[in-house]
């Protein structure tokens, strides 16, 4: 029993601890990966010796990455899905850390020239689910309603299908788009398309004002709106990591969520937690 | 006149040489035209291309293959041990080279519907592991059924893969009352499909009826009830996950005719029964699951499970559940077992295991009193056993882990039985090699 013990303590040292915490890789939502380059890159100038890389792909993508071991830090704008959390269960021992650093308003784009300003919530899943395909339904002029999404690796696709579209199916005319920027772009170039996606994103497009139900006022996503809770389609933007943070982890994490990291949110385009 | 003549030449070339540009002009413009309209075509083909291929792609993506092996190298105390730490040693053999697990699993998951095969192959042969389809309500995606072979919805360490275990093996106690893990039959489950954080979120349900005998044919007319209730409580911030539930076995062993069911609960004599058709199998089970952080050391899980119940043997010498149609005479016996294992993470690459658990087949006799009169029908079946195994977990990559593991096995002596009359020397070294996919 002795050898045995002794060779389990000899095998530990011989694998050793590989962390390293000199390199911080962060992956996930593309609806935060302008907020996560800029706070990287800010981070960087006054710390010299950390190196903060960070790439997009998806909140999908970014927790797969999480759960694989192979990034320390998933960005994501949707809540860890119960599956993925028994499978950081499974592998770590653990929950995850989950840490809201940003709200976003989960904005509905439309084209400058489309008539219609506000929708419901109820229009909005109509229109997403299909059982509104033209524009005069919903008090615009006699187009074909053109739906711009997200790929399902997208953490605003499962957000927007979860709590708008009550767990419904997009509907199979919806083209699915890599990237918010590339949603914002087909909405510009296209008068009668809708699409969705951070509000930090709106460049050339407007918002549709939204509301609870038929009956409620109409709002838009602003810092105002967003905080009072008036504006109906309100989310977190997360990060998650595997483990309490320490060290050089700790000190990124509780910079994000410090004054100057919340500052930054505010200049994308998001608005601060803190 | 000669300046006049010049003069008029020279707008002449001038104009000529404007025309030809303003021709050249043209000429470029309309082959720009052409070559954005031809680009155009070219980029729309593309795009058509695009989406042929996206959508070629995301049906094969509905099919996902999955698998994993265990290569594994054994050493036991003595020759041709009996072992639950990967089955018997042969006789005449103390280590032994083993593929101990072959997996391949072939899912099509069209989101609420889903077809599942996965099969077992080592240098035993092949085995099938899970044959099921599965679906959910569209309306609500809360409430599912399952029909096929898979795995038995009762407790924690069942549905725990095998690729994901720390420990090598299950316990004693869930390898002796589900040899392998799976049965036959049907299940409803019902996982509530809410809101981020909704209470109802937490709680879950799995439960069904079943044939009861394992990855094996149907042999009688009465259905196994098998269920869980199970629950799932974050604490994000503190890092801290409380995972558990309660399960319940009900069922049978049916008696072949003109046999007795033995209740073995008495030292001194047994009771038999002639007339009941099926010998009661009932299991009540609890297990819980704890995840948390320790500061310095890191994550750690802590889990723990307890089963007592009824459980129909064939023999004196086994309290296994049987899978097959039972022949002779059945033995009733009360057990309990449970079982504690704990893992500390050691950074994000190592694991340290330490697990011990228990199984008492037979909770109405004990020590001396098992094999002393041939009337109470008490044999190697009613021992109780401990484990205790300690072992590290060294995971390479996101494929290949290695388990160094020492299992030390206990068993309780009778001095009536020749065989068990002192502790066995049955302990077990396992150094395993998995590659997952």
């Amino acid at each position: 029993m002795k050898k045995i013990i002794l060779l389990l303590v000899i095998a530990t040292m011989a694998f050793g601890f590989t962390y390293d915490n000199k390199v911080i890789t962060v992956k996930g939502s593309d609806t935060m990966v302008i907020l996560a380059q800029r706070w990287a890159e800010k981070y960087m100038e006054s710390h010299p010796g950390i190196t903060i890389q960070v790439t997009g792909g998806g909140s999908g993508i970014g927790l797969a990455a999480l759960i694989n071991g192979s990034t320390d830090i998933a960005n994501a704008s949707r809540p860890m899905k119960p599956s993925e959390r028994e499978k950081l269960k499974q592998r770590y021992n653990s929950l995850g850390v989950e840490v809201k650093t940003a709200k976003d308003g989960l904005s509905v784009y439309l084209n400058e020239k489309n008539s219609v300003k506000e929708l419901s919530i109820q229009q909005i899943k109509d229109i997403y689910t299909g059982k509104i395909t033209n524009w005069k339904d919903v008090g615009g002029k006699d187009a074909k309603i053109i739906v711009y999404g997200r790929e399902n690796s997208s953490g605003t696709y499962v957000y927007f299908k979860d709590n708008v579209l009550g767990g419904q199916d997009f509907t199979s005319t919806m083209q699915s788009m890599p990237g918010t920027s590339a949603v914002v772009n087909a909405i510009v170039k296209d008068a009668n398309s809708i699409g969705f996606g951070g509000a930090a994103y709106a460049k050339g497009i407007k918002f549709a004002a939204v509301k609870k139900d038929a009956t409620s006022k109409a709002y838009i996503p602003t810092e105002e709106n967003i905080k009072s809770g008036n504006y109906p389609i309100t989310r977190y933007l997360y990060l998650y990591l595997k483990t309490r943070p320490s060290g050089e982890m700790k000190d990124y994490i509780d910079w994000i969520l410090s004054a100057e990291g919340q500052s930054i949110v505010t200049k994308v385009g998001y608005f601060p937690v803190r | 006149m000669k300046k006049f003549v010049l003069l008029f030449v020279l707008s002449l070339v001038l104009v000529a040489r404007i025309s030809a540009q303003e021709d050249t002009t043209k000429t470029t413009a309309e082959d720009l035209k052409a070559k954005i309209d031809e680009l155009k075509g070219q980029v729309e083909g593309l795009n058509e291309s695009y989406l042929e291929t996206k959508a070629t792609v995301d049906a094969l993506k509905k099919i996902k293959l999955s698998g994993y092996i265990q290569a594994q190298f054994q050493s036991a105390e003595l020759d041709g041990i009996s072992s639950f730490s990967g089955g018997n040693f042969a006789a005449g053999l103390h280590n032994r080279f083993t593929i101990r697990r072959g997996r391949l699993k072939v899912a099509y998951d069209n989101d609420i519907t889903n077809y599942v095969l996965q099969i077992d192959a080592t240098e035993k042969g092949l085995g099938l592991k899970d044959a099921y389809v599965s679906f959910k309500e569209p309306w609500l995606k809360s409430f599912g059924l399952k029909a096929g072979v898979f795995d038995r919805p009762f407790g924690f360490e069942i549905s725990y893969s095998s690729s994901s275990r720390e420990a090598p093996e299950r316990s004693r106690m869930y390898q002796t009352l589900f040899p392998g893990e799976r049965d036959l039959g049907v299940s409803f489950e019902y996982a509530p499909y809410v809101p981020y954080e909704d209470f109802l979120g937490y709680f879950n349900f799995r439960g069904g009826f079943f044939a009861g005998n394992g990855v094996s044919v149907e042999v009688d007319n009465q259905k196994d009830f098998i269920g869980r209730l199970g629950f799932s409580l974050p604490f994000y911030e503190e890092n801290l996950a409380i995972d558990g539930g309660v399960s319940m076995y009900v069922g049978g062993v049916k008696l072949a005719a003109g046999k007795s069911i033995f209740t073995v609960n008495n030292p001194t004599l047994a009771s038999a029964d002639t007339k009941t058709t099926y010998a009661d199998r009932n299991y009540l089970g609890l297990d819980m699951q704890v995840y948390y952080a320790l500061p310095l050391l890191g994550n750690f899980t802590l889990r723990g499970e307890y089963i007592s119940g009824k459980q129909p043997g064939g023999s004196a010498s086994s309290s296994s559940s049987p899978t097959a149609l039972q022949t002779g005479d059945l033995y009733l016996r009360n057990f309990s077992g449970y079982y504690l294992n704990y893992v500390q993470n050691l950074g994000d690459k190592n694991q340290l295991v330490v697990k011990y658990d228990v199984y008492d087949p037979n909770t109405d006799v004990e020590g001396d009193q098992i094999g002393a009169l041939a009337a109470a029908k008490l044999g190697a079946g009613d021992i109780k056993y401990s484990t205790l195994g300690i072992g590290l977990v060294h995971y390479w990559d996101d494929n290949i882990k290695f388990v160094f593991y020492y299992d030390s096995v206990s068993n309780e002596t009778s001095s009536k039985l020749a065989a068990l009359n002192s502790d066995l020397r049955d302990n077990v070294f396992t150094f395993r090699i998995q590659y997952k996919f």
